[in-house]
């Protein structure tokens, strides 16, 4: 029962981080910006209305947002328990998370292809291209940290409780993954208006009402699950337990670490410019070297 | 006795190395065969092998009547030229003949040993005839002397078989005359088609069909 | 006499009866398949003769699976090459049939040669054809024998399997095969090629070095690598396909070289497990890409084109074919929870959980292979986003796309078939990898009564001291709960129905299939961040009719082939020079033959009496 509220609670939080990186953004471009609670209001708003469904579009197209929430939602289940509980989870592990986001990946480039407009091509071949380079780098990441731990298990990152060079590096790796992966500069960029420089955007660029607000409140899902993990190799926590409020204080702790996260991930995003996309190649290779080092260091026991 | 037809074995198998004309190789290629009958008969008394008479008897049959007639007939359908085609001329066929008589004798006398004359002597000229045969085979351009080439040597192969182990078993003779009489039938015809075809019984102009 | 004959010919271990079952699973729906297919395409007649050569095919398939002979071996594995070899050239009309005919039953005869080569050393050794006197005998053998056998059996099993360099005739001859052949050439052919290394190689030899293992991953990686990249770059649906096969046949060789590789080191967990990944993709690929070829077929019927850029729109048309095809590319993108995740999953642990037991730098080794097939997965995946949606999904690129029907009963029953199956073996691992145990464990000739590779019918575990478990149908439960509370969000937080209206054109007021985003450019950036490898090159060409006004432009991009450009095309210009320089002694003239054959026979002769 704790699980599940601890869980419920944190797929409440989730919007808010997104919320937290636009406004620190747009106060450091001296802007006064939009409120950390815009993520809800605009979920609220996009329930809220209909839907405009391509007629070229097949049922591929209205089932994909489904596919993606709910591959999401198995995922954040599969680590959150790990974490919360260090319970040694019978579902899957470390590697069965990367497919089950690739799940959901899978059927939002098909929907993008599916309603026939370039746009949605281009986002889905772009995605595609990006994610499969994410591969091998989040390969030698686990490796790496599964070297130190001994175990692919959630639950070993959840109980991660030194700090070595090998987890920094990895962490480090992990950041520019998640870069990649969560559509930031300088891989992609959640604000442009200009399709042909978008590539998630492009994907979902079809999408409207009801079915566009499961599949941004997947994407924020999906972030939170990767700043968990990332801040889980820099600032181990152990997992929650006690009374009401070291419960209360072990979720500030939490939130707290995610809000560090995020506030270098806005640094970033306002620091360097979106990159080329086929140079995103070397900035995933960068990363792939990265875990490479991690995997060396791990190796040598430091 | 069988010296003498032994000697006219050899100087049969001499006038077909130096042939010029068709009917020449044929009818020499007669008397070969004639000799060689005759000298399976003496074998056959003197060594009591009753059915080397029966041997003797096709090769008469075969070899001295039927496919000299055969291979007279083909001629005188084509209505060839009866010119040969010599590689080599005469006088300097004869020369090679002679090289080849040497070189059989002084291996004869290798394998046999210094004992038995007779044998030398017989070995020797059936290698020579399978030479000759071989030699007919390579240096004469027609069709017609590659299946008279061919008879040849198997009259040489013959010769060799009887004088060293009395003949070869029988079925296997019989198998043999046999396959050398279809041969020739089937030779036969497909000079006729290669005549019909070309107009002209020269193997030299194969070489005109290679890729 | 035939129970004698019985006992010595066949050997009916756990192996054989694991391929046993692979080749049964795949050809009995593409012989329903078959009938569908071939009604219509051929006359009568050559329908019968192309089920008797199918029946040849299976039967010699099965032989060579089960018998323990090693002439018998190689007499049904040669009977296979050649029934297939006819099967490939069975729709002859067209020249590039017999163009791949061609390249197969060269590349096979000669890996049929190596095969004979080990076969003679082996012989040498033992002075017995039986598999279980080899095995014996096998142990007085030095160690360089052994590296040169194993290097032969390599060789040539991996000619059939499609190893490269030695696959280049997989792109040729699975796309011109009539689909249900192509089916079971690939899901079952090449491997049985992998059961002659399996068998050959650890069964018969034991892994005597581990460079052999070393050399197997490598090789592996670099036919994963190559052949998803070269899938990413093609346009005709069934050579994408064969290229896959060449991708997946290098992941079962890394679980296969995996374990040969710890069995020489000497960790039999490891090996058991490993042997297991390699062979549960053995049996996934064979289900999934069997199926993929099937559709792939079933859209070629149809649409008598393989061009992908030619079709679209399919999924409205042929939505049972096209729901088989999801199912495949899902499974082959190894996507939770079908079969393909699961042996990828197995594979990767297999890399991750050896690292703990191998020392320093081969820990990094495995580290770099296992990165590797992420990368090919995750490129796999990418291909098939790519041939499913440009296929199915968007408009209909031409007329016949447009005119698209979907296909007869028995070809929907064999598709059908299949996709069952990859679902039940992806939700049911945790009971086949209990087989598969027994079957990776004589192979290998380890005792696993002490291992468990599952705690309960649901979960597989790997280590339990260390917690790595998966649960398939957890995952799958997951995933459907979740699915229903999303929809159920849907439909209860309001109640408007969605509207069909044209897709946002951004302006232009007509959009039609030209405007749709095509293969090659899907494929382009993989062309450009693999350009090292793949050597694009592009033309274009303007046609101007004055200096402003532009009267068309084409545009023309190709990849270089670097196998055949460096390596089979030098190769066969330098036989074919060879050869036509040794016809120089054939001037086409009798004499000089005979000359040759009496000259041969005098030096015979003269130099018999030394001998």
């Amino acid at each position: 029962m704790k699980l599940i509220l601890h869980i419920f609670v944190f797929i409440l939080v989730s919007p808010l981080l997104s919320g937290l990186i636009s406004k620190i953004k747009n106060n450091l471009r001296m802007r006064k910006g939009q409120s950390i609670f815009q993520p809800y209001y605009n979920l609220t708003k996009l329930f809220s209305k209909g839907e405009v469904i391509s007629e070229t579009a097949s049922w591929i197209f209205r089932v994909a947002p489904f596919v993606v929430l709910s591959s999401t939602l198995t995922a954040a289940i599969l680590v959150l328990v790990g974490f919360f509980n260090n319970s040694i989870h019978q579902m899957g592990d470390f590697i069965a998370l990367i497919f089950i986001f690739a799940l959901g990946r899978f059927f939002l480039s098909l929907a993008a292809l599916d309603t026939g407009s370039s746009f949605g091509g281009m986002g889905s071949s772009r995605e595609m291209f990006i994610s499969s380079l994410v591969e091998p780098a989040m390969f030698m990441v686990i490796f790496a940290v599964s070297l130190q731990f001994g175990s692919t298990n959630i639950s070993a990152f959840g109980s991660l409780h030194t700090v070595s060079a090998s987890s920094i590096v990895a962490a480090v790796a992990l950041f520019l993954i998640v870069i990649a992966e969560t559509s930031r500069i300088p891989v992609d960029n959640q604000e442009t208006h200009l399709e042909l420089t978008m590539i998630h955007e492009a994907m979902v660029l079809e999408y409207s009402g009801r079915s566009l607000a499961l599949i941004e409140l997947a994407s924020y899902i999906k972030q939170m699950i990767y700043f968990s993990l990332i801040a889980q190799l820099i600032f181990p926590v152990g997992p929650s337990e006690g009374n009401f409020t070291q419960i209360i204080l072990w979720f500030l702790w939490y939130l707290s670490r995610l809000g560090i996260i995020a506030l270098v991930v806005a640094l970033v995003e306002i620091s360097v410019a979106k990159m080329r996309l086929f140079r995103a190649a070397d900035f995933l290779g960068f990363a792939f070297v990265l875990g490479v080092i991690a995997t060396v260091c791990a190796i040598l026991g430091v | 006795m069988q010296g003498i037809i032994l000697f006219v074995f050899l100087v049969s198998t001499y006038l077909m190395v130096i042939a010029k004309r068709i009917p020449a190789l044929i009818s020499s290629f007669r008397y070969q065969s004639l000799c060689l009958a005759a000298i399976t008969i003496i074998i056959a008394l003197t060594q009591h092998e009753p059915y080397l008479y029966i041997i003797a008897g096709l090769l008469f049959a075969l070899k001295v009547s039927l496919i000299p007639y055969i291979l007279y007939r083909i001629i005188r359908k084509i209505n060839v030229n009866e010119d040969l085609g010599l590689f080599v001329n005469p006088q300097l066929s004869m020369l090679w003949a002679l090289a080849f008589t040497y070189l059989s004798w002084v291996f004869a006398s290798f394998l046999v040993g210094t004992n038995n004359a007779m044998l030398t002597i017989t070995l020797a000229i059936a290698f020579f005839v399978v030479l000759s045969g071989i030699f007919l085979m390579i240096f004469r351009m027609t069709a017609l002397s590659q299946i008279i080439g061919l008879l040849v040597m198997e009259n040489g192969i013959f010769l060799l078989a009887s004088t060293v182990s009395g003949g070869m078993p029988f079925f296997v003779e019989i198998a043999i005359f046999f396959d050398v009489l279809v041969s020739v039938l089937i030779m036969g015809f497909f000079i006729y088609r290669i005549n019909k075809l070309f107009t002209h019984i020269d193997v030299n102009k194969l070489s005109r069909l290679k890729g | 006499m035939t129970d004698f004959l019985l006992q010595k010919l066949f050997l009916f271990d756990p192996l054989s009866i694991f391929f046993l079952a692979v080749i049964l699973i795949i050809c009995i729906p593409s012989l329903i398949y078959s009938f569908g297919y071939l009604k219509g395409e051929y006359s009568a007649a050559k329908i019968a003769l192309a089920q008797i050569l199918l029946f040849f095919f299976v039967s010699s398939m099965v032989l060579v699976v089960s018998v323990s002979n090693c002439l018998v071996f190689l007499l049904f594995w040669e009977i296979m090459s050649l029934v297939s070899y006819f099967l490939v050239i069975f729709d002859i009309k067209h020249s590039k049939s017999i163009r791949a005919g061609l390249i197969y039953i060269v590349m096979t005869h000669i890996g049929t040669a190596f095969i004979i080569g080990a076969f003679v050393v082996l012989y040498k050794y033992s002075r017995s054809f039986d598999f279980l006197a080899i095995k014996n005998a096998v142990q007085a053998m030095p160690l360089q024998t052994k590296n040169i056998v194993f290097l032969l059996f390599l060789i040539g099993f991996g000619t059939k399997a499609g190893i490269v360099p030695l696959h280049i005739w997989l792109p040729y001859a699975h796309p011109q095969a009539p689909s249900h052949i192509s089916s079971i050439m690939s899901g079952v052919m090449i491997k049985t090629a992998i059961y002659g290394i399996i068998r050959f190689v650890i069964f018969e030899l034991g892994v005597a070095s581990s460079w052999w293992g070393a050399l197997v991953l490598i090789l592996a990686i670099i036919s994963c690598l190559a052949g998803v990249i070269y899938a990413l770059m093609e346009h005709d649906i069934k050579r994408l396909l064969a290229y896959h096969s060449v991708e997946n046949i290098g992941i079962i060789l890394l679980g296969v070289g995996l374990g040969m590789f710890f069995i020489s080191l000497n960790l039999p967990y490891l090996a058991v497990f490993s042997l297991i990944a390699g062979l549960y993709h053995l049996i996934n690929h064979a289900i999934f890409k069997g199926l993929l070829f099937l559709c792939a077929g079933s859209v070629y019927k149809t649409t008598g084109t393989r061009n992908i850029e030619k079709l679209g729109g399919l999924i409205k048309k042929m939505p049972y074919t096209a729901a088989c095809f999801l199912l495949g590319a899902l499974a082959i993108s190894a996507l939770p929870p079908f079969n393909g995740f699961v042996s990828e999953w197995l594979t990767l642990q297999a890399f991750i959980l050896g690292a703990f037991d191998v020392i320093g730098g081969n820990k990094l080794f495995l580290g770099l292979c296992g990165a590797m097939l992420a990368l090919t997965s995750g490129l796999a995946a990418a291909c098939f986003v790519k041939a499913f949606g440009v296929t199915f999904l968007g408009q209909a690129r031409s007329y016949h796309a447009h005119n698209a029907k979907e296909v007869s009963l028995s070809m929907k029953i064999g598709m059908s078939f299949l996709a069952l199956l990859t679902v039940i073996f992806g939700l049911a691992a945790a009971l086949i990898i209990k087989l598969l145990a027994k079957v990776s464990a004589s192979a290998l000739g380890i005792d696993i009564s002490s291992m468990s590779f599952s705690i309960n019918n649901f979960t597989l575990s790997v280590q339990p001291a260390k917690g790595v478990y998966l649960s398939t149908p957890m995952v799958a439960l997951g995933l459907i709960i979740f699915g229903v509370v999303s929809f159920v969000i849907y439909r209860v937080i309001n109640s408007y129905k969605p509207r069909v209206y044209k897709t946002w054109d951004c302006g232009y007021y007509k959009l039609d299939s030209a405007n749709e985003y095509t293969a090659t450019a899907f494929s382009k950036p993989f062309r450009i961040a693999f350009s090292f490898f793949l050597l694009p090159y592009r033309r274009t060409q303007k046609i101007r009719e004055s200096f402003y006004h532009v009267k068309s432009f084409s545009y023309e991009t190709r990849t270089t082939k670097i196998f055949k450009k460096y390596i089979y095309d030098p190769t066969l210009v330098l036989v074919l020079r060879v050869a036509k320089s040794m016809r120089k002694i054939q001037p086409g003239s009798i004499h000089l033959y005979l000359g040759y054959i009496f000259i041969t026979l005098l030096l015979m002769i003269m130099f018999m009496s030394k001998f």
